[in-house]
C-alpha cells in the first residue's frame, strides 16, 4: 500500500473507532498478516486490548484471519475495504433514494454496526423512526421488515458467511479458528421471521439523573423475550451492489449529458434488466431484445415500438459505443459495453482534470495525443494549431507532471539524439493510477483540515456545547424566559458568528471529501476492469 | 618522290551541314540516336568533326544528352522546352556553364524551392562558388530566396516568377512567417457556434430521433459555405482549412465527427464521402477532485503534515472556505 493510502487508512480508522484501533489496524496494514502474539509485541500494547481491537476490526469486515498448516491464526487488514469507509454516506444516500428513510436507516445501521441479525435490525431502526415521528404513532415491525425484505431481494444486504455446520462433528482437537461457508443460493435469503411488534419511543421525561434504573428496566425486558429465533444468521451489506449502482448511475448521466433524456430512460431500463443477472466484473451485460425493453420500459414513457428502435439504434451507432447491437433476433439484441463505458468515463476524468490544471489549450493537445495515440513535435503543432513556442511548453508542462509520456525510436543503433525519434503519447491506465494516488492524498488532506479547524475552536465548541445543555436542562425544569435569554447571551455575536464560520467550512470539508470520492470511485473501476482483463 | 597525302574532303563536309543532318536525325528518331547511328548515316565524316558538331548543338541546347545502358543517346529538346531556354540563353549569353547548371537544378525543384546545401549535393560544386553564382542569379533577377515557415533560418531558392508552395509559407494560417493565433481562435469560435445553434434548434424541433439527429449535423461544406459567407477572413479559404479548423473543435471535445459514404455528385463530397460534423455536450461534468484546492495546488508534492507546507497551513484552502 502506498503512503498516501496508509495515511488515508490511519485518518480514517482513528475518525471511526479511536487511538487503539487505528494502531493496530495501520501495523497490519504495513506488515501484511501476523498472528496475534506478534501483534501485541510489535504494537506495545496489551493482548487484551489487541483483542478487542481485532474483534472490532472483524466485525465490520476490515480483518479477515486465516489458520494455517501449523495451527496458528493469522490475521489480514483488507485495505480496499477500509478505504470504503470514505464512502459510507454514499451508500446511506443511495439506500434513501431508492427505499426512502426505512431503508436509510436500514442501510446506516448495517454499516454502522458491521454485521447484525434481522430481527436486532429492524427493533432498532424502528426505534429510531417511532422518536422521530408524532407524538402516538410508532413504527410497525412489519413495515420495516418488508423494507429489509426488498433490500435483500435487490441484493443490496447480503447474509454473512456461516460456521461450517460439519466442523462440530469433527472428532479431535477443535479448530483454533472456525472457517466460514456460505451457499451462494443462500446468500439473499431471507429467513422466515414473524416480527410482530411495534417501536418503542424512548421518552425524556424518563431520563433520571442517574442511569441505573433505566439500564435494570431494559435488561428486565430483554430477559422477558425469547431467545432470537433468527440467532446465527448475520446481515452485512454488499458493497459490490451499491458499487454497480453508482456505475450505472455514472453511465446513465453520460448518455443524458451526451444525448438526450429519452435515450437515457432507455439505457437505465437495459441497466435495471441486468441488474441481477450480469456478474459484477463483466464486460457487458446480457443482450436484451428490443421486445424485452419495450415492455419494462416505465409506464409513464408511452413512446411507440418504432421510436423505441430508432433510439436503440442510434445508441448503437454513437461513436460513444456504450451500447452495441449483438444480433437481430427478438427485434434486435442489444449489450451494454461496460469495460468500454469505464474507459470513457475515466479518459473523461483525466481530460478534466488537465483542463483545470493547465488550460483548454494544454487539454486540445492532451485529447489530439490520446486520439492520434503517437505524434511528433511537429505534427502536435501543426494539428492543435498552437504556435510553436506555446505548444512545445506545455508539452513539456504535462510531460513534468506525467500525464504524457515520451517514447524514443531510435534510426541508429547507438541512440543519438539527432537521429531519433521522439514521439509522444499517453497511457491512460498508468495516468489513471497517477491520479487515484493523488486524490488519496488529497482526502487525507481535507481530512486532516477539517480536524485542524476543529481543534483550533476546541474551546468555542464545548463552550457553546455547555450553554446549550444548560438551556436544555432549564427549559425541561420550565425557567422563565429572561433566564434563557441570559444564558444565551454568555455567548457574544463574534463567538456565534465564529462558530457559524467553522460549521461552515466543517460541512464544505465534508462534501469535498465526498466529491473527490466520487472521482476515486471512477477511477478504481476503471482500474480495475481493466487488471481483471489481463 | 614524297607522296603527297591527300585528303579527300568530302563534299558535305561543313559542320553546318553535319549539324543539320544530325539534327534531322533526331527528328527521324524522337527517342534518341546513339553515336553509332550517325556514324552510320554519315560514314565520310570523322569522329573528331562529329564530335564537334555534336558539343556545338548541345552547347546551343538543341540536343540532350542522355546515357542509356548501351551507350550515350542524343535526343532533340522538346520544342516547349526551346522556348524558355532560348529566352535563358539569351539572358545568360556571358555566364558560364556553372550558372546553368545551378539554374536547371533549381527550375527542377518547381515551386517548393531547394536549400543551398541540396544545391551543393546535386551539383558538386564547392560552397564559394555556390554562394557566388546564387547572388549573381539572384541580381539578375531569375531566382528568389523565400523563408521557409518551418525552420525560420533555412532559405529556399526557387526561379522569380513561381509561386511558393503552401508547406513553404504555412499556407492560410501564416502571414509573413508569423502563426496567426488570432485569426485562427476567432474561427474557431465561429464554427462551434455554428455548429451548436444547428444542433439546438434539431433538438426544439422535437421531431423522431432519427430526424433530430440527422438534422444537427452540418457537412464540412456547409461550415465552409458560412464562413465564407461571414466574410471575417481576408484570405481565400479551401474546404480543407476549415477541416483542420473543424478537427481542433473536435481535440477541444466540443465537436464529433463523423464520415458517411456520399454519392459523387453532392456537394462536398470527396472520393465518395462526407464528413459530417456536430456539436456535443462533455459526458461528465468538472470531476470532483478538481473542485477542490488539493487538485489544483501546484505544491501539491510538497505538502505533509508538519513541514512548511501543510494542510493546516494551507493558505489555498485558507482562500477557498472563505468564499
Amino acid at each position: 500500500m502506498t503512503q498516501a493510502e496508509i495515511k488515508l487508512c490511519s485518518l480514517l480508522l482513528q475518525e471511526h473507532f479511536g487511538e487503539i484501533v487505528e494502531k493496530i489496524g495501520v501495523h497490519l496494514i504495513r506488515t501484511g498478516s501476523q498472528p496475534l502474539r506478534v501483534i501485541a509485541h510489535d504494537t506495545r500494547t496489551s493482548p487484551d486490548q489487541v483483542k478487542k481491537a481485532l474483534c472490532v476490526l472483524i466485525q465490520h469486515n476490515l480483518v479477515t484471519y486465516q489458520v494455517h498448516k501449523r495451527g496458528t491464526v493469522e490475521y489480514e487488514a483488507q485495505c480496499s475495504r477500509l478505504l470504503r469507509m470514505l464512502r459510507y454516506p454514499r451508500y446511506i444516500y443511495t439506500a434513501k433514494t431508492l427505499y426512502s428513510d426505512t431503508g436509510e436507516l436500514l442501510v446506516e445501521e448495517l454499516l454502522l454496526n458491521g454485521k447484525m441479525t434481522m430481527s436486532a435490525l429492524v427493533k432498532r431502526v424502528a426505534d429510531r423512526l417511532t422518536e422521530t415521528m408524532e407524538d402516538g404513532k410508532t413504527m410497525d415491525y412489519a413495515e420495516v421488515s418488508s423494507t429489509f425484505v426488498r433490500l435483500a431481494d435487490t441484493h443490496f444486504v447480503q447474509r454473512c458467511p456461516l460456521v461450517s455446520p460439519t466442523e462440530n462433528s469433527e472428532p479431535g482437537p477443535p479448530q483454533p479458528a472456525p472457517t466460514l461457508v456460505i451457499n451462494e443460493n443462500d446468500m439473499y435469503l431471507v429467513p422466515k421471521l414473524s416480527l410482530i411488534g411495534k417501536g418503542k419511543r424512548r421518552r425524556s421525561s424518563e431520563d433520571d439523573a442517574t442511569g441505573e434504573p433505566k439500564a435494570k428496566r431494559l435488561k428486565h425486558s430483554t430477559d422477558n423475550k425469547e431467545p432470537i429465533p433468527d440467532d446465527g444468521i448475520y446481515w452485512q451489506a454488499n458493497l459490490d451492489r451499491f458499487h454497480q449502482h453508482f456505475r450505472d448511475q455514472a453511465i446513465v448521466s453520460a448518455v443524458a449529458n451526451r444525448m438526450d433524456q429519452t435515450s437515457s430512460e432507455i439505457v437505465r431500463t437495459m441497466l435495471r434488466m441486468s441488474e441481477i443477472t450480469t456478474p459484477s466484473g463483466a464486460p457487458f451485460t446480457q443482450p436484451l431484445s428490443s421486445n424485452e425493453i419495450f415492455r419494462s420500459l416505465p409506464t409513464g414513457y408511452n413512446i411507440s415500438k418504432q421510436v423505441l428502435d430508432q433510439y436503440l439504434t442510434l445508441l448503437a451507432d454513437d461513436p460513444l459505443e456504450f451500447v452495441g447491437k449483438s444480433g437481430d433476433s427478438g427485434g434486435g439484441m442489444y449489450v451494454i459495453n461496460l469495460h468500454k463505458v469505464l474507459g470513457s468515463l475515466a479518459t473523461a476524468t483525466l481530460e478534466s482534470v488537465v483542463q483545470e490544471r493547465f488550460g483548454s489549450r494544454c487539454a486540445r493537445i492532451f485529447r489530439l495525443v490520446l486520439q492520434k495515440k503517437h505524434l511528433e513535435q511537429k505534427q502536435v503543432e501543426d494539428f492543435a494549431m498552437i504556435p510553436a513556442k506555446e505548444a512545445k511548453d506545455m508539452l513539456y508542462k504535462m510531460l513534468s507532471e506525467n500525464f504524457i509520456l515520451l517514447q524514443e525510436i531510435p534510426k541508429t543503433p547507438d541512440h543519438a539524439p539527432s537521429r531519433t525519434f521522439y514521439l509522444y503519447t499517453v497511457n491512460i491506465l498508468s495516468a489513471a493510477r497517477m491520479l487515484l494516488h493523488r486524490c488519496y492524498k488529497s482526502v487525507a488532506n481535507l481530512i486532516e483540515r477539517r480536524q485542524f479547524e476543529t481543534k483550533e475552536n476546541k474551546r468555542l465548541l464545548e463552550k457553546s456545547q455547555r450553554v446549550e445543555a444548560i438551556i436544555a436542562s432549564m427549559q425541561a425544569t420550565g425557567a422563565e424566559e429572561a433566564q434563557l435569554q441570559e444564558i444565551e447571551e454568555m455567548i457574544t455575536a463574534p463567538e456565534r458568528q465564529q462558530i457559524e464560520t467553522l460549521k461552515r467550512n466543517v460541512n464544505k470539508l465534508d462534501a469535498s471529501e465526498i466529491q473527490v470520492d466520487e472521482t476515486i470511485f471512477l477511477l478504481e473501476s476503471y482500474i480495475e476492469s481493466n487488471t481483471k482483463r489481463q | 618522290m614524297a607522296e603527297v597525302k591527300v585528303k579527300l574532303q568530302p563534299p558535305d563536309a561543313d559542320p553546318v551541314e553535319i549539324e543539320n543532318r544530325i539534327i534531322e536525325l533526331c527528328h527521324q528518331f524522337p527517342h534518341g540516336i546513339t553515336d553509332q547511328v550517325i556514324q552510320n548515316e554519315m560514314p565520310h565524316i570523322e569522329a573528331q568533326q562529329r564530335a564537334v558538331a555534336i558539343n556545338r548543338l548541345l552547347s546551343m541546347g538543341q540536343l540532350d544528352l542522355l546515357r542509356s545502358n548501351t551507350g550515350l543517346l542524343y535526343r532533340i529538346k522538346d520544342s516547349q522546352n526551346a522556348g524558355p531556354v532560348s529566352f535563358f540563353l539569351s539572358k545568360m549569353k556571358g555566364s558560364d556553364n556553372q550558372e546553368k547548371l545551378v539554374y536547371q537544378i533549381i527550375e527542377d525543384a518547381g515551386n517548393k524551392g531547394i536549400w543551398s546545401r541540396d544545391i551543393r549535393y546535386k551539383s558538386n560544386l564547392p560552397l564559394t562558388e555556390i554562394n557566388k553564382i546564387l547572388k549573381n542569379l539572384e541580381s539578375k533577377k531569375l531566382i528568389k530566396a523565400v523563408k521557409s515557415v518551418a525552420a525560420s533560418k533555412k532559405k529556399v531558392y526557387m526561379l522569380y516568377n513561381l509561386q511558393p508552395d503552401r508547406s513553404v509559407t504555412g499556407g492560410a494560417w501564416y502571414s509573413d512567417q508569423d502563426f496567426e493565433s488570432e485569426f485562427v481562435e476567432v474561427l474557431n469560435q465561429q464554427c462551434f457556434k455554428f455548429l451548436q445553434t444547428k444542433a439546438e434548434t434539431a433538438r426544439e424541433s422535437k421531431q423522431n430521433p432519427m430526424i433530430q439527429r440527422n438534422s444537427s449535423f452540418a457537412s464540412s461544406h456547409e461550415v465552409w459555405k458560412y464562413i465564407c459567407e461571414l466574410g471575417i477572413s481576408k484570405v481565400e479559404l479551401s474546404m480543407e482549412d476549415i477541416e483542420t479548423i473543424l478537427n481542433t473543435l473536435i481535440y477541444d471535445g466540443k465537436v464529433e465527427m463523423t464520415i458517411i459514404a456520399a454519392k459523387e455528385g453532392t456537394v462536398g463530397s470527396v472520393d465518395g464521402h462526407m464528413k459530417l460534423y456536430r456539436a456535443v455536450n462533455p459526458i461528465i461534468p468538472p470531476t470532483g477532485l478538481v473542485r477542490t484546492p488539493c487538485g489544483l495546488c501546484p505544491v501539491f508534492d510538497d505538502c505533509h503534515e508538519g513541514g512548511e507546507i501543510s494542510p493546516s497551513n494551507c493558505i489555498y484552502m485558507t482562500e477557498w472556505l472563505e468564499f
